[in-house]
């Protein structure tokens, strides 16, 4: 990035600095929010406690309904403060149900888009199969309604969006990063894990980014838009998103040029992420892509 | 009879010595550059046994390829070594007792390797002379622990030996001028050998024997700080401490510890102090290493200078292009030296502030925990009242103490803390873990990092202690017990007798301090991650791999 770039940093509003419920809230018009399922019903989850773990009032998962440029949307915000943004039974049930109910709007004549804010390692420990299969749910909602109206997938902070989560990403209509942000299936410590530090060193910063952070998704069209951290610039990216509509075929369908760039990919001598891009015949982005 | 006797002694023998081992080890130099290739050999050529060695573990840069060497060399042929090392940071460093080439061993710092250091303490692997700190470990290598051979590093040198540290200078010097002038031998290792150095930081004079290291010298960025890590809580505690110590005393000359207390506080200068009208009034002078948290204040024009213990890694492009506030050399990147530097901590700024693990009711503070013996490294030399120091200032001066005739100012010795460190083990405890694992390594007084009589304030986020003003142990047992919040020693004292050390001025609450806890917010800091310090920095600061989150 070059000097001025830097310097507009210390100018903005960082969106991720905000907690969910103020990120659900700064992107729709003033005055519009509305909370659903709010910490005061206190919908929570009952795995937690009996593993020593305090539950949180809101199960870390914020719905708010209201309008973005006068557009009706929903915007479900996962709060990376609480268990990491780890999706459980009940959090997901929330994302899942929101989903659900705005596809149901949609249909009625009311139309609604979502807006999703994933900031997550996925799966919550604690309740893994429970999770897993609320996960499933969140993926079939998002495929309900993203046939109706757009579902805008936000990831903006440096935890990034891994596991299951990764997969509802994948499938949303457009996903908007920011260069300190991460999208992966595994995160770096499970790979490591499971297949050693040859294989993926997860204390080496420059090479998680070259493969799972926001410029190389972009760069590769696994995310479509790199935003800089800041309300304005993130709010108006999500409200153009919006905006667009539904695609006529959504990028996860489109199996044969998902194939093609497996197939171009030799396992045993895999290419640099920096050749990646040119690999799958996407001309590199330049840098200053930055919103 | 005893006149006889004096004619007849040898005046030279220390250099005498100094011929035969540089003899010794000429099959492996051509010129004074040592074959890499050979290195262990030709230190077991160069050593003796019961050769008081120092090998230069800084508290940053490592001597790192001689310690290797070191740590291969045949214990039949080099064996008894005495270490001198300030900062224990390599396993080799410590390796080098285990195969029993050395037996004894005075350090100052031993944070990285505490854990294994205690073992071999317990083994009977390792001799320990003292643990100091870093000002009196090179005191008394002119005194009573002068080397025989200095294994020493730096980035480059030419072929007469001149030495070019780069930014981090640190230890060379003083050991270099130890054993240069007291007819030892100097090592050192480079990392290139050049036609001609950039500046000289170490003459050639100084320096009989160099080595091409492999690869560079070891350095950690120990000294950098990610502001995502900075929590409300630390926010809250930096406020305080800058209304109700720098404003309230006019702190213009200070260190800071490494932490993110201290970070904090850096970071809430440009916005917080600026909103207070503080600028030009605190902070102007520091003893610091370039601490990236500082760049936002410096860019905004608090700092007028800063001198250096070390370098930091990311930070020289920085460093360089900011002369006017950092020592630089003539080839323009910093120039360091931490004897130096420490000596500055000590008398020339009127506030220390740090960190600590555990404080007890009196105040003493400790980082050493069960286990671990980690030594003291520089904060005892900054954090204690210097009685050698006369030049006044407003802010040694507001802590006027003593009857006249002999009346004077004090150090500001700040010490801050969470009352429940992470984890939820109390920071406030009625014994220091120092007192057992003093007596484990049976050590003849426990290893205290900073005594209580010597600590001026205890930060909390519940609020100041003004220990300076107690009147008696009893009081200054009350202040700390004030600020101690749901610890034990905070459960010593009850409400009423918390109004009266209020209303006294021995403890200061945030409300007393017009501190809006509220506002206590990660939007108060200048930088919130290393992205933002990079931009405060125009795009000249080199965050390490390790802080890059892009």
């Amino acid at each position: 990035m070059t000097v001025t770039e830097w310097e507009s940093l210390l100018d903005r509003t960082s969106f991720i600095e905000l907690d969910a419920r103020e990120r659900a809230k700064a992107l729709l018009d003033e005055g519009t929010a509305d909370e659903l399922c709010g910490p005061f019903d206190r919908i929570e989850s009952p795995w937690l406690e009996p593993q020593g773990v305090v539950p949180q009032a809101d199960d870390g998962v914020v719905v708010v309904k209201g309008l973005l440029d006068g557009r009706r949307v929903v915007v479900i915000g996962i709060e990376q403060a609480f268990q990491g943004g780890g999706i459980g039974e009940v959090s997901g049930a929330k994302i899942a149900a929101a989903l659900s109910l705005a596809a149901r709007d949609s249909r009625a004549g009311t139309p609604t888009a979502a807006v999703l804010l994933l900031e997550t390692g996925g799966v919550r420990l604690q309740e893994a199969n429970l999770g897993l299969a609320t996960v499933a749910e969140v993926c079939a909602a998002v495929l309900e309604l993203r046939a109706l109206q757009p579902v805008v997938g936000v990831i903006a902070g440096a935890l990034g969006c891994f596991g299951g989560v990764s997969i509802a990403a994948g499938l949303c209509t457009t996903l908007i990063m920011t260069a300190e942000s991460r999208l992966g299936l595994d995160g770096p410590e499970v790979i490591e894990s499971e297949a050693g530090i040859a294989e993926f060193d997860a204390s080496d910063h420059p090479l998680i980014w070259s493969i799972d952070g926001g410029t190389q998704r972009v760069r590769t069209g696994l995310a479509d838009a790199l935003v800089l951290d800041d309300v304005t610039a993130l709010r108006s990216a999500v409200a153009g998103a919006v905006r667009q509509g539904v695609p006529a075929e959504h990028r996860s369908r489109r199996i044969g040029e998902l194939r093609a760039r497996l197939e171009a990919v030799d396992p045993a001598h895999p290419p640099a992420p920096s050749e990646l891009a040119a690999v799958w015949g996407r001309p590199a982005q330049s840098e200053g892509d930055q919103g | 009879m005893a006149r006889t006797k004096v004619a007849t002694r040898d005046w030279t023998r220390r250099r005498t010595a100094k011929r035969d081992r540089l003899e010794r080890v000429r099959p492996f130099v051509s010129g004074r550059v040592l074959d890499a290739g050979r290195m262990g050999a030709a230190l077991e050529a160069l050593l003796r046994p019961g050769d008081r060695v120092a090998l230069e573990g800084d508290n940053q840069k490592q001597a790192d390829f001689l310690a290797e060497a070191l740590a291969g060399c045949d214990p039949q042929a080099v064996h008894d070594l005495h270490l001198l090392i300030s900062s224990i940071s390599l396993k080799e460093h410590l390796d080098v007792f285990e195969r029993g080439v050395a037996r004894r061993l005075d350090f100052a710092y031993a944070g990285p390797q505490s854990v294994r250091m205690a073992q071999l303490l317990a083994d009977g692997k390792v001799e320990v002379g003292a643990i100091h700190t870093y000002v009196e470990l090179y005191a008394r290598m002119f005194v009573d622990l002068i080397p025989n051979v200095a294994l020493l590093c730096a980035e480059q040198a030419d072929r007469d030996g001149n030495l070019f540290t780069g930014p981090g200078t640190e230890d060379t010097p003083t050991i270099a001028e130890a054993v240069a002038f007291s007819d030892g031998v100097t090592v050192v290792q480079v990392n290139e050998i050049v036609d001609e150095v950039p500046r000289v930081d170490i003459p050639g004079d100084w320096v009989d024997l160099i080595v091409r290291s492999p690869r560079p010298f070891a350095l950690e960025p120990l000294f950098t700080r990610d502001p995502r890590h900075i929590g409300q809580v630390e926010i809250l505690m930096a406020m305080m401490t800058l209304r109700g110590i720098y404003e309230r005393h006019g702190v213009t000359t200070l260190n800071h510890g490494i932490g993110y207390d201290t970070a904090a506080i850096e970071l809430l200068l440009p916005t917080y102090g600026e909103e207070l009208g503080l600028r030009g009034k605190i902070c102007r002078h520091w003893a610091l290493n370039p601490h990236p948290t500082l760049i936002p204040a410096i860019e905004s024009g608090w700092v007028e200078s800063v001198h250096c213990f070390g370098g930091e890694p990311g930070t020289e492009r920085y460093v360089a292009a900011r002369p006017d506030v950092f020592f630089t050399g003539r080839d323009g990147s910093l120039r360091s030296n931490r004897v130096l530097c420490q000596l500055a901590g000590q008398y020339a700024v009127d506030l220390f502030i740090g960190s600590s693990l555990q404080i007890d009711g009196s105040a003493n503070s400790s980082t050493v925990t069960e286990g671990r013996l980690s030594g003291f490294g520089g904060a005892p030399n900054m954090g204690h009242d210097p009685h050698g120091r006369r030049h006044p200032s407003a802010a040694w001066l507001s802590l006027l103490t003593g009857q006249a005739p002999a009346l004077r100012g004090r150090k500001l010795v700040a010490q801050i803390t969470q009352t429940f460190r992470s984890g939820g083990d109390p920071a406030f405890v009625e014994t220091l873990d120092a007192v057992p694992v003093g007596k484990d390594a049976s050590m003849p007084i426990p290893p205290i990092m900073i005594y209580g009589d010597d600590v001026s304030h205890v930060v909390t986020e519940e609020g100041v202690a003004y220990l300076y003003k107690a009147s008696s142990l009893a009081e200054r047992r009350e202040a700390v017990a004030a600020v101690a919040g749901a610890t034990a020693i905070g459960q010593e004292i009850d409400e009423r007798r918390v109004g009266e050390l209020r209303r006294d001025g021995l403890v200061a609450l945030p409300e007393d301090l017009k501190v809006d806890v509220r506002r206590a917010k990660r939007s108060l800091l200048a930088a919130r991650s290393v992205e933002d310090l990079v931009a405060w920095s125009g795009g000249l600061y080199d965050p390490p791999a390790r802080f890059r989150t892009w």
